[in-house]
């Protein structure tokens, strides 16, 4: 692969040393609002984390971009209000996130199991008559 | 339903363009003045809406609704299954000889394509920085194909099948050579290709094809011959009301022509005159046909239910199709874990918040 002038496959996922996956700059001018960065994510993960800040009625702002096409980074900016920080509210949008994610993971899990024994009951139904 | 419910849960579909697109479902943006306008998020609130309904699941196609969930995370399921989930595919191929047309890169590139069922979670990433090759992160495949006349075909065939042996090189040429802990690890579900019709080049006698495959694990994020899927995709629930009635037989078979077989159905109504119904909205292709008919357009209503989606989950072959949405769904947690974990270093350094 050392003639080719292609992106080592990594750089899509491998943060590099000394980097921290996430890190912060708090906003100079806007009360209550800073700016995150998250290392080697995309839209995947962004726009969950926008849709869960939203929800928080405590969020004043919340909003991301994918700042280069071939860096694989996003920013997202978080305002709230004076009662709590952006990181704080952050972090109940993550537990909220994990909450429903698992949520969603058990009850598919249900309906595969439930959908298995139902075809299975039409199969020993259809074999009885 | 109230002209603020349907702004807020229908995304509305008119002749020339499309409407109430994104959601509004957060706090602050509707005020439905029944004091039901709290849109914060709660977990007991999303456990008592929240739904799945398995449609059809066959070993290669799974369909599902996931219903009363916000688009990005549907569309962050849909992203994972195409690109973050891992499985093994050939990534190294080395020719030991290649006397076909066919040339080295473009062979091997063929090869990486072929989906080989292993289960991935059994392996790990094969690490660049050492480029140590052992059991726990390739797989081993050898090719041994050698095109020959065939001296028992008929004199006056001309079926390159029956003229030469080993004319087609297909996946069921692949054969695979266990590795330390493989051997007893997969003795019940021996690693091959998932299907053993896939040609891969075509010889003729004296050439031949012999090579030594490696497979690695990885995610569709850098190529895609690592996705566990063919298609994975939703679409929202279409939906058509009736704003009035449609009666008469010629009205009613124009009206039932405007959709796709079985959207529309007739039935007699109290007066005994055929009248128009919704058989089954899931069959639409929104085709917007029928707002083209000036005598319809009034008296329909085409719009989509913003909150439920249709899944149509293809698999490759290498996993259950059920098995990639459950995977799905596991490495989202495992996304939001590391980013709780990463958020906690965040503060701990110190930055003044």
């Amino acid at each position: 692969m050392s003639n080719v002038n292609a992106p080592p496959s990594w750089e899509l996922f491998h943060i590099p040393d000394g980097m921290k996956k996430i890190s912060m700059v708090k906003d100079t001018k806007i009360p209550n609002a800073a700016t995150f960065t998250f290392l080697k994510e995309d839209h995947t993960l962004a726009n969950i984390l926008r849709m869960a800040l939203l929800r928080d009625p405590k969020v004043l702002f919340a909003g991301y971009k994918v700042p280069h096409p071939l860096e694989h980074d996003f920013v997202l900016k978080i305002q709230t209000t004076l009662d709590t920080t952006p990181i704080e509210v952050l972090r109940n949008a993550t537990r909220a996130l994990l909450q429903e994610i698992m949520d969603i993971k058990l009850k598919f899990e249900n309906e595969i199991l439930m959908y298995g024994s139902r075809q299975l009951y039409r199969t020993s139904v259809d074999i009885a008559f | 339903m109230s002209p603020t419910e349907l702004k807020r849960s229908r995304v509305q579909l008119h002749a020339d363009h499309v409407s109430n697109v994104s959601s509004m479902d957060f706090p602050g943006t509707v005020t439905t003045g029944d004091g039901d306008d709290d849109l914060s998020w709660s977990l007991d609130r999303f456990k008592q809406s929240f739904d799945i309904n398995i449609t059809s699941l066959d070993p290669m196609t799974l369909t599902f609704d996931m219903i009363n969930v916000d688009a990005s995370i549907a569309n962050a399921f849909r992203r994972i299954m195409i690109s973050e989930i891992p499985t093994l595919a050939i990534e190294r191929v080395y020719v030991a000889e290649n006397t076909g047309v066919m040339q080295d890169e473009v062979l091997a590139h063929r090869l990486g394509l072929i989906p080989i069922r292993a289960d991935a979670r059994l392996f790990e990433y094969f690490d660049p920085a050492s480029q140590t090759a052992t059991d726990l992160n390739t797989v081993v495949l050898n090719i041994d194909a050698r095109c020959e006349r065939n001296p028992a075909a008929p004199d006056d065939t001309v079926d390159p099948y029956q003229k030469y042996t080993h004319f087609a090189v297909t996946s069921a040429d692949m054969t695979w050579v266990p590795q330390g802990f493989q051997a007893e690890a997969f003795a019940v579900n021996p690693i091959e290709p998932v299907t053993r019709d896939i040609l891969i080049t075509k010889l003729r006698p004296g050439q031949a094809v012999k090579c030594e495959l490696h497979c690695q694990k990885g995610i569709g994020k850098s190529h895609a011959k690592w996705s566990p899927v063919a298609t994975a995709s939703y679409r929202l629930l279409p939906e058509i009301t009736l704003l009035q009635p449609i009666v008469g037989a010629a009205e009613t078979e124009a009206f039932r022509k405007c959709f796709p077989e079985g959207v529309i159905g007739v039935a007699k109504n109290a007066d005994g005159e055929p009248e128009a119904y919704v058989k089954n909205p899931r069959l639409d292709t929104m085709s917007r046909e029928v707002l083209r008919h000036p005598q319809f357009a009034d008296k329909v209503r085409l719009t989509r239910v913003r909150n439920h989606f249709l899944y149509t989950v293809e698999s490759t072959g290498i996993y259950d199709p059920h098995v990639i949405v459950a995977q799905a769904a596991d490495v989202l947690i495992e996304k939001c874990k590391a980013m709780r974990k990463a958020l906690v270093e965040v503060t701990q350094l110190g930055v003044e918040v």
